[in-house]
């Protein structure tokens, strides 16, 4: 049992760790509590058993206390109320540590066997003006091993007993045990009927187990029934055991509201892709997709297009080195002239992040949502640049292909070609405006003068070779398009991770962590 | 006594009647107890009183569970008219005896209305049982209270209301309770109301009959608890009855007050005075307590208020910093100006472009709508992020404060934006757009425009008015945004052109008050959840003031 206890006790421990800053802090310092006060109560160790005597003033537990220790060591009167400190009686020696460490000054000693390791604690009452008292009764709840409540026909229907003590202390019922006492005020009858009630109100708390005893302390009536009970609970030295492990139970329980059954701690692939889906836009990734493209088919048309059409197209900027995302830029610092982050790509990331983290948090119970929430928008001012410097340090494939190299030549050929049939009809006719003939021949082919074959052809053949290239160099733009996608993808991906869905997986696997923790803490399928 | 008493009596009534004490701040349960316990005296036992003075003393028997109140009772009018037993609690409705003469001043609802009567049977919860006692001297009415510290929470607010119906308490207590401190918080109210009292202490064992009864006036001289002090000893019961002898004490106490009608009225007032006394006090404090709410809702509401005015001013900023126009909305512009395309480059005349434009905005419908939706989806997110960013600080800034933590647990939805939002944006901003298209159109009847704007058409003179809603109030800012965006020259110079038209200015600081105001009703519906909260549970100030003049108005009238 004690084996099993330590085991719970640090896996509540645990529990506490994971809870701490993220749970109701009361909730989480009553179990820090139990953690501290089992640790202490454990290494003092088991061989002896605190039994604490509690109940409302007049009672009749210091009268019960002298019975049982044989000696008139509480001070018994008609004053109310009677009791302000705590003392011990203890069964055999020992015991100086766990008095100490209980705070209890005065102590006695009892040398009679059957109850040997017994510490029995006069409490005083919680019920009455002095509200010192209760204070010291409280401290003294939390510490004794096993609570034996006195009780008397006039009080034991005491709000101040259900609802100040036993009814919070449900969990405790293996821990108490209540004494009826001064029954020797009632017949036989009565005695019965009263302790038939005490009975019918303890379970109304939640108290089925917990033993009545109807005693009387003034006549000895039933007190052998409770030195009975008391030296079996002594003997068994499972007291204190039984009380730390119901504490455990108490805060596992406690702790327990804030767990949802088990789930994935993972943050789902669909809520992923939307994440960086919007992160991409957030960061422009279209237009650098686009602009790739573009700037393929740009250059393309400056390299291999059709000569008047380059001369044309050089008025236009190039659509990467606008956003200084060419080679050049990629090798320097500077950031992109991707515009900076706007308030509307904050928004939109702001937003993304906010639905990423609620879908991954859906159905945990109270703060978890906001936990996840926080966790997940923590980062989110980091997120704009960091989404800037992966795009800005991607590779993009801009290298020229070398084909374009050989259709610029052949442009430049077929240009020549226009140029030599343009001059030889410019120089024919040149001659033939001197009538000088037959210096310029105009040879025919197929009934068209070559020359003329010439002009045409060069130029008809450019324009065909560049429409070729053109669609060549849109099929390329589109497939660097794709490729720029593929290798900006992962980057953005990967700030998704770092900031966002990483976070977010931290506190979900709290939640595990401290559910797994709890189910142990409790004691559950162990 | 004034006779505008009972009238001012009322007015306090139902102003504490109708006083919302809701927010869950430390001592507002305790406000709640004092208001309603006001109230509740004012009905059983103020008013009532007020309007008899003549008729029977009610003396309330009270005390703790097991004290023997029912004993006593039972013992006094010598027949068994009240359950007593072992068992705890044992009476659980309230009993009234008295003289049969006296039946009709309790028959009618006049006192505790709000406890049906029944005559016979036995005692019910719920119920007030009459029963004439023969025994009794008229004059006297005795009421058998339930307990006042049981495991039975309403017998406790019954014996609270009973007690402050009487005109006298008969407060039973033992030997082995009489340092108890919920007895004692009794006392103290007793004591502060000035509520005629006096103690029996119950079940004294013989051998203790000095020392017990000694420190129990003690402790009344200490707690300044001024009362009778009745002692009984511990005896055994004789037929369920107290023996006389040992009964004597109370009995003597009592046929004295029986047989001296001056000294029962005497009784009667002493309790009157004493509870009008204290009533300005009880109410003022309901008064601080409902200051406090009032205080603390208004709080709530500055908080909810600063988290949403930064919302707006997060919305304001984004139009202001032309940062809506960036990326996608530009892009569009480029293909309304239809920039995009070879030919028109080498066109550098701003006018050849400009009627390009108008006859592309007006023949081809898409590029204009595109752009339309484009401004659409940017101011909706940008609302969008600054209303989910507003709910969370206006959540966080609640739940700081534990009447405004239990708000917010108890409507979680709140701190996110509102699942309307976004459709109402979408609504908003189109009837947005909806509204600078039909400002152009009338004020292009009304030839206040200049012909460069005139000569866009109406589609593309709205969606011109529009990109300068978000670029003209930056000033250059927001045409460096413009630039920034990747307009290239020639769109740039167009929009300059048009940005810096007069008749665009005008019209654009028109459209944009209106998305102004637009925007501010939106994030006020999405605020307005969280006042909604606070709707009837806090009082307001004229409350306040009311309450204030209600109590003077006692103060005065007693």
């Amino acid at each position: 049992m004690s084996v099993d206890l330590d085991r719970r006790l640090a896996a509540l421990a645990d529990a506490v760790g994971v809870a701490d800053g993220r749970l109701d802090p009361a909730a989480v310092e009553a179990a820090r509590r139990v953690t501290g006060k089992a640790g202490a109560r454990l290494g003092l160790g088991v061989e002896s058993t605190v039994v604490a005597l509690a109940g409302p003033t007049g009672a009749g537990k210091s009268l019960l206390f002298n019975a049982l220790s044989g000696v008139d060591l509480a001070a018994v009167g008609r004053r109310r109320p009677t009791t302000s400190v705590g003392q011990a009686a203890v069964w055999g020696d020992g015991a100086d540590a766990l008095l100490d460490w209980l705070e209890i000054g005065r102590r006695h000693r009892v040398e009679t066997d059957g109850l040997r390791g017994l510490v029995l604690l006069d409490l005083p009452d919680f019920d009455s003006v002095e509200t010192g008292h209760r204070l010291e009764v409280n401290r003294m709840v939390e510490l004794a091993d096993l609570l034996v409540w006195v009780v008397e026909p006039q009080k034991y229907a005491d709000a101040a007993l259900h609802g100040g003590y036993l009814r919070p202390l449900a969990t405790h019922a293996g821990s108490m045990a209540v004494v009826l006492n001064q029954t020797d005020l009632l017949s036989p009858t009565e005695t019965d009927a009263v302790r038939q009630d005490t009975a019918r109100l303890l379970a109304q708390d939640g108290l089925v187990d917990a033993p009545v005893l109807a005693i009387s302390a003034r006549t000895g009536a039933g007190l052998d029934e409770l030195r009975g009970l008391l030296a079996r609970r002594v003997a068994s030295r499972e007291a204190a055991l039984r009380r730390l492990s119901a504490d455990v139970e108490a805060a596992a329980a406690s702790l327990r509201r804030w767990c949802a059954p088990p789930r994935p701690t993972t943050v789902e692939e669909r809520n992923r892709k939307t994440l960086a889906t919007a992160l991409s836009e957030a960061a422009g990734v279209p237009r650098v997709v686009e602009a790739v493209g573009a700037a393929h088919r740009h250059r393309g048309t400056l390299s291999s297009g059709w000569l008047p059409v380059r001369w044309v197209r050089r008025l236009k900027p190039d659509p990467l080195r606008r956003l200084r995302l060419d080679e050049g830029a990629q090798a320097g610092f500077g950031r992109t002239s991707l515009p900076p982050a706007t308030d509307v790509q904050r928004a939109q990331v702001a937003t993304a992040l906010r639905a990423v983290a609620d879908s991954a948090s859906e159905g945990l119970p109270a703060p978890w949502p906001t936990l996840v929430r926080r966790a997940a928008s923590a980062g989110e001012d980091r997120v704009a640049d960091r989404l800037d410097l992966a795009v800005r340090s991607s590779r993009l494939d801009t290298a020229a292909p070398r084909w374009w190299r050989i259709a610029s030549l052949l442009q430049w050929l077929l240009a020549a070609t226009a140029v030599v049939g343009l001059a030889w009809i410019a120089l024919a006719g040149i001659a033939g405006s001197f009538r000088i003939e037959d210096v310029v021949p105009l040879p025919d082919a197929a009934g068209v003068p070559v020359p003329t074959w010439l002009v045409l052809g060069g130029l008809g053949l450019g324009v065909v070779l560049s429409s070729l290239t053109r669609l060549v160099n849109s099929a390329g733009a589109r497939r660097r398009q794709r490729a720029a996608e593929r290798e900006l993808r992962p980057a953005i991906e990967s700030v998704a991770h770092e900031l966002v869905v990483a976070p977010i997986e931290a506190e979900l696997a709290a939640h595990d962590a401290l559910r797994r923790a709890l189910a142990v803490a409790a004691g559950d399928g162990s | 006594m004034r006779t505008e008493l009972p009238a001012a009596l009322r007015r306090l009534r139902d102003e504490l009647a109708a006083l919302r004490l809701d927010l869950d701040l430390p001592d507002a349960a305790a406000a709640r107890a004092a208001r309603d316990d006001i109230v509740g005296q004012t009905d059983d036992y103020l008013l009532p009183r007020l309007d008899r003075m003549d008729a029977p003393v009610l003396m309330v028997v009270g005390g703790s569970t097991g004290a023997g109140k029912s004993t006593i009772v039972n013992s006094i009018v010598g027949a068994d008219v009240s359950p007593s037993g072992v068992l705890r609690p044992t009476t659980r409705g309230p009993v009234l005896v008295c003289h049969p003469d006296d039946m009709r001043w309790f028959a009618d609802d006049r006192i505790l209305p709000g406890l049906p009567r029944v005559t016979g049977g036995a005692p019910t919860p719920g119920t007030l049982l009459l029963t004439p006692a023969p025994a009794l001297r008229s004059g006297l009415a005795l009421l058998d209270a339930p307990d006042i510290d049981s495991v039975l929470a309403e017998n406790r607010a019954l014996a609270t209301q009973l007690l402050a119906a009487a005109d006298a308490w008969l407060f039973v207590t033992t030997a082995a309770r009489y340092a108890d401190a919920v007895p004692w918080e009794f006392l103290s109210t007793a004591r502060d109301r000035g509520t005629a009292l006096s103690i029996v202490l119950n079940r004294v064992p013989d051998d203790a009959d000095r020392e017990v009864a000694a420190h129990l006036a003690e402790m009344m001289r200490a707690e300044r608890v001024d009362a009778a002090l009745l002692v009984v000893g511990e005896t055994r019961l004789e037929d369920g009855r107290l023996p006389p002898a040992e009964l004597l004490p109370v009995r003597r106490w009592l046929d004295a007050l029986a047989a001296d009608a001056q000294a029962r009225a005497d009784l009667v007032r002493r309790t009157l005075t004493g509870a009008l006394r204290s009533l300005p006090g009880r109410a003022g404090a309901v008064e601080r307590a409902a200051a406090e709410q009032l205080a603390a809702a208004a709080d709530l509401r500055a908080r909810a208020e600063l988290a949403y005015a930064s919302a707006r001013h997060e919305i304001e900023e984004a139009l202001r910093s032309g940062s809506l126009l960036r990326g996608e909305v530009v892009a569009r512009w480029h293909e309304v100006v239809g920039t995009g395309e070879l030919m028109r480059e080498l066109q550098t005349r701003l006018a050849a472009i400009r009627d390009r434009l108008a006859s592309l905005v007006t023949g081809r419908e898409p590029a204009g709508e595109q752009l339309r939706e484009a401004v659409e989806h940017r101011l909706e997110a940008v609302v969008r992020a600054a209303a989910e960013r507003a709910a969370e600080r206006a959540a966080y800034a609640w739940a700081d404060s534990p009447a405004g933590r239990a708000l917010v647990d108890g409507a979680p939805a709140v701190t996110r934006a509102s699942e309307e939002l976004r459709a109402d944006t979408r609504d908003q901003v189109r009837d947005w757009q909806g509204y600078v298209m039909e400002l152009v159109r009338t004020e292009g009847a009304a030839k206040r425009t200049t012909a460069r704007l005139a000569s866009l058409g109406v589609n593309g003179a709205g969606l011109t008015v529009m990109l300068a809603v978000f670029a003209s109030t930056g000033g250059i800012t927001g045409l460096e945004a413009v630039v920034a965006g990747g307009t290239s020259a020639v769109g740039h110079k167009l929009l300059e052109a048009l940005l810096g038209d007069q008749a665009v200015r005008s019209l654009a600081a028109r459209a944009r008050d209106d998305l102004v105001e637009r925007v501010d009703r939106l994030l006020r519906d999405e605020s307005d959840r969280f006042t909604a909260l606070l709707e009837g549970k806090a009082p307001e100030a004229s409350t306040i003031a009311r309450l204030d003049a209600a109590i003077d108005g006692v103060r005065r009238a007693s």
